[in-house]
């Protein structure tokens, strides 16, 4: 198997071990990313330059699709984002036109080939859970963890297509694979606040404050994340000095391949598991063997 | 004399040149932790940070540096195979003819024994320099007219530093072949190195021998001979000439370019020479009195900071040093564009068209913002520099990519918190402001207003694919129990003016500014809770980005 690999805009300089781990996990599992000099996906742009956040989604489709390739990214933002311009493009043919020329400025053809994929599709549908089953070489045991599916990756669901809008199991069913339980809990299909970071920094992190300590509610060790956006957002909350009264939240937050990289048998170094916030270095007592 | 006054006079424009660049690298401050320090506290900070590197086991990383991304220039490499041959070309060419050619008679003469410009190696080693340094500037222009992101961002320093190298090389070039080819250069060394006897025979003999193996243009048909004279110019050559003239031949380009000029050659030897000698000598002074203020200071600017950077720790930097090394690194930009061609939102440029979205432009624009070059930015100004700061995504791209080893990242998240100082923080907060504002008075109004006919606003949205089903809407309010912001407030109304359900309803009775001003409209989290819930299949989500990109235009007033 063999994906472009469209880290996003996040991942190199806030969350640097979600791509570190995402890459050493898909490399012990043979997956091939290939890198390619992308453009933003237009994500961050489609609020005030809605032409331009369309340009920039079927621009890097493009590339890809000119090297025959699908595109594999670990970010939900990037893989909605995606999904929904290419989905816009499709309904206004005069946009798709102005996209098209501006594509072919540069010797590119519009994308009608190429898929994006986020990396648990991946690992759910291309991979298969048996083959991952195989690999889980050192299964956690009396590890709960609470799953937080990612706004952008499940809705608006007829256009991403990821998993049932309401009762997705594409996660849980990964999250156990690795011995682990996955908890039901509140804040699960819901948001964690990251898209009003930069807009209204206030409420963005009393979002992700009160996901954080619904997790705790419901039991967790751990909130598994699969979006640099939604681990930016949880770091930034444990980072801030919080107030007395403030309801207690969970451990920390691990990225998904940092979780399933564990279990097959990676180390912490692999995995740069401190490089999160908190350091994630807590997940190896839970391993069976530990 | 004129030449050691011009010297003089150059390198005192140099020093003062460098002397202002340097209280720069110490008053410049970018960025809060820079604020407030003074330029002798940053000097002192400064000098021991140094020191320390230079003492450190970090020293051998630091000299690495200096010659794998300073000499070598593998940064370069790794960016374009066909950059670093033009910049290579450059460098050496240009830094072969400083040390052979212009500092000759202060480094040359006494470094080689036997050093005389025209003798080989040193005559042919000069043009072959010369030639290296023409390649380079030609496949310069090259580039810079042919790749479209270079052509973009290519400006008056960039065109300066080439014809500025242009005009040095081409003159040096024409004088010398002038000379090769010139009567009045020869009569001058035959006056002062006669040949044995001096005998008007002799010296035609000479000149017949040099009119057919040097080249030089005589008039009145001298420098005619037979075989007989041939020969015995050949032999006072030998004599005389011979030991501090290699064959003309091997200055390669001059020799050609004089052939070239045939018989032109006779009425320009003397003046020409002199007015070329003048060209060639000022051009260069003008290069060396102006270098602070060109792209020519980051041949040394850009090797300091490639092996600092190697020395350092960013992060342990105290807040002294910080500012310093933010102030300096403006100065090692040499405007390679290298940033800007692989930017991972230039995809906006089509549509925004603003250079401050490209780092290079952005870095030009922060050197004014922060006063290091002259011309504070107006007002319009500041707003697009806003624009670019904010389309930015911090992907870190630019900080990898860079040649000169930058750390633009740091330099755009300082800008960022230095702007927000000065009252403008992202574009985004400032149209939601505004609009909130101009929904203001309505919103004051028991009545609601109805709209005639058919409002604006219903064919803005209709337009739009995706944002045209709003009148679908028969206001069950679900959207507005689904949506996590709503969840987030005891008394949402107060804080959102508007929920969802009711921004529907607004639209369906064209109350645009009411829809467009609500805070619900701007703190939407787009995380399509209330679309996927819309038992009408309303595509509630889609409408509220809609709205936010009507909004655009004011975005662009308040950019423009």
């Amino acid at each position: 198997m063999r994906y472009a690999f469209f880290p996003g805009c996040k991942i190199p300089y806030y969350v640097p071990h979600y791509g570190a781990s995402s890459r050493r996990v898909l490399q012990e599992l043979g997956i091939e990313l290939v890198d390619l000099e992308f453009n933003c996906c237009g994500y961050p742009m489609s609020h005030l330059y809605y032409q331009s956040s369309l340009l920039a989604a079927a621009r890097a489709l493009a590339m890809a699709e000119a090297q025959g390739l699908d595109v594999l990214t670990p970010c939900k933002c990037c893989f909605g984002s995606f999904k929904r311009s290419m989905h816009a493009l499709s309904q206004e043919p005069e946009r798709r036109r102005q996209v098209a020329e501006e594509l072919a400025k540069e010797g590119l053809a519009f994308p009608v080939k190429s898929q994006v994929k986020h990396l648990l599709s991946v690992l759910y549908h291309d991979l298969g859970l048996p083959a991952l089953r195989q690999r889980v070489t050192r299964p956690y045991q009396h590890l709960k963890v609470a799953v937080l599916y990612g706004c952008h990756a499940l809705r608006p669901s007829r256009v991403t297509g990821f998993d049932h809008p309401y009762a997705p199991t594409i996660i849980d069913q990964l999250v156990e694979v690795t011995g682990a339980q996955s908890i039901a809990w509140a804040g699960k299909l819901s948001c964690c606040g990251a898209p009003l970071l930069e807009h209204n920094p206030e409420l963005s992190l009393a979002i992700i404050n009160r996901r954080l300590s619904e997790c705790r509610e419901g039991g967790a060790d751990v909130l598994a994340i699969a979006c640099p956006y939604s681990q930016m957002q949880a770091e930034r909350a444990y980072a801030v000095p919080r107030p007395a009264a403030d309801r207690e939240l969970v451990t920390g937050a691990v990225l998904y391949p940092q979780l399933l990289g564990l279990a097959m048998g990676l180390t912490s170094e692999d995995l740069t598991l401190s490089l999160n916030t908190p350091d994630a270095g807590y997940l190896l007592s839970f391993l069976s063997g530990a | 004399m004129f030449l050691k006054v011009g010297v003089i006079v150059a390198l005192a424009a140099c020093a003062l040149g460098l002397a202002y660049k340097i209280r720069l690298w110490l008053t410049v401050a970018i960025g809060p932790e820079a604020q407030g320090i003074s330029a002798g506290q940053r000097a002192a900070a400064a000098l021991k940070g140094l020191g320390r590197a230079i003492l450190s086991p970090r020293l051998g990383a630091m000299l690495k540096a200096l010659a794998l991304d300073g000499l070598l220039q593998r940064r370069v490499w790794n960016h374009s195979r066909l950059a670093w041959l033009t910049h290579i070309c450059i460098f050496v060419g240009f830094l072969g003819l400083l040390l052979l050619h212009a500092l000759g008679d202060v480094l040359a003469k006494h470094v080689f024994s036997g050093y005389q410009p025209t003798v080989n190696p040193y005559l042919f080693l000069r043009n072959l320099c010369g030639a290296l340094v023409l390649a380079g500037v030609g496949l310069a222009i090259y580039r810079r007219a042919t790749l479209p992101g270079l052509k973009l961002t290519t400006r008056g320093l960039d065109r300066l530093a080439l014809v500025l190298l242009a005009v040095i090389i081409l003159s040096g070039f024409a004088l010398e072949g002038l000379k090769i080819v010139s009567h009045q250069s020869f009569e001058r060394m035959v006056k002062e190195y006669p040949p044995a006897g001096g005998e008007p025979a002799e010296v035609a003999a000479l000149e017949a021998y040099w009119a057919r193996e040097f080249g030089v243009a005589f008039p009145d048909g001298r420098g005619q001979g037979g075989a007989q004279a041939l020969e015995m110019g050949r032999k006072l050559h030998e004599e005389t000439c011979a030991d501090c003239h290699a064959p003309a031949q091997w200055a390669f380009l001059a020799y050609g370019l004089g052939k070239a000029l045939g018989p032109a050659g006779v009425s320009l030897s003397g003046t020409g020479e002199e007015a070329l000698w003048y060209l060639h000598v000022l051009a260069s002074l003008l290069g060396l009195a102006i270098l602070p203020f060109t792209k020519f200071l980051h041949l040394f600017t850009t090797p300091l900071l490639l092996a600092v950077r190697a020395g350092i720790d960013r992060k342990q930097l105290s807040p002294a040093n910080l500012a310093t090394l933010r102030a300096y690194e403006l100065d090692a930009c040499m405007h390679c564009s290298v940033c800007s061609v692989h930017c991972s939102v230039g995809v906006a440029y089509p549509e925004v068209g603003n250079q401050n979205i490209l780092p290079g432009e952005k870095l030009a624009a922060l050197m004014r913002l922060c006063g290091a070059r002259p011309g504070a930015p107006s007002p319009r100004e500041l707003r697009l520099i806003r624009q670019g700061a904010y389309i930015c995504t911090s992907c870190l791209r630019c900080t990898n990519l860079c040649t000169a080893g930058i750390n633009l990242q740091d330099l755009w998240l300082a800008m960022k918190a230095d702007l927000a100082r000065q009252g403008l923080g992202s574009t985004y907060h400032d149209v939601r402001q505004a609009l909130g504002r101009a929904a203001q008075p309505s919103r004051l109004t028991p009545v609601v207003r109805l709209g005639n006919g058919q409002p604006a606003i219903h064919k803005e949205l209709k337009a739009s694919a995706l944002a045209g089903n709003f009148s679908s809407c028969y206001k069950c309010i679900t959207c507005s129990n689904a949506c996590p912001v709503v969840h987030m407030y005891p008394r949402p109304l107060e804080e959102l003016d508007l929920l969802p359900h009711q921004i529907m309803h607004c639209l369906g009775l064209g109350l645009k500014e009411e829809a467009m001003g609500a805070r619900m409209t701007w703190n939407c989290l787009t995380c399509y809770h209330c679309q996927e819930a819309c038992p009408q299949g309303v595509l509630v989500a889609d409408i509220l980005y809609e709205l936010r990109h009507l909004a655009s235009p004011q975005a662009a007033d308040l950019e423009v």
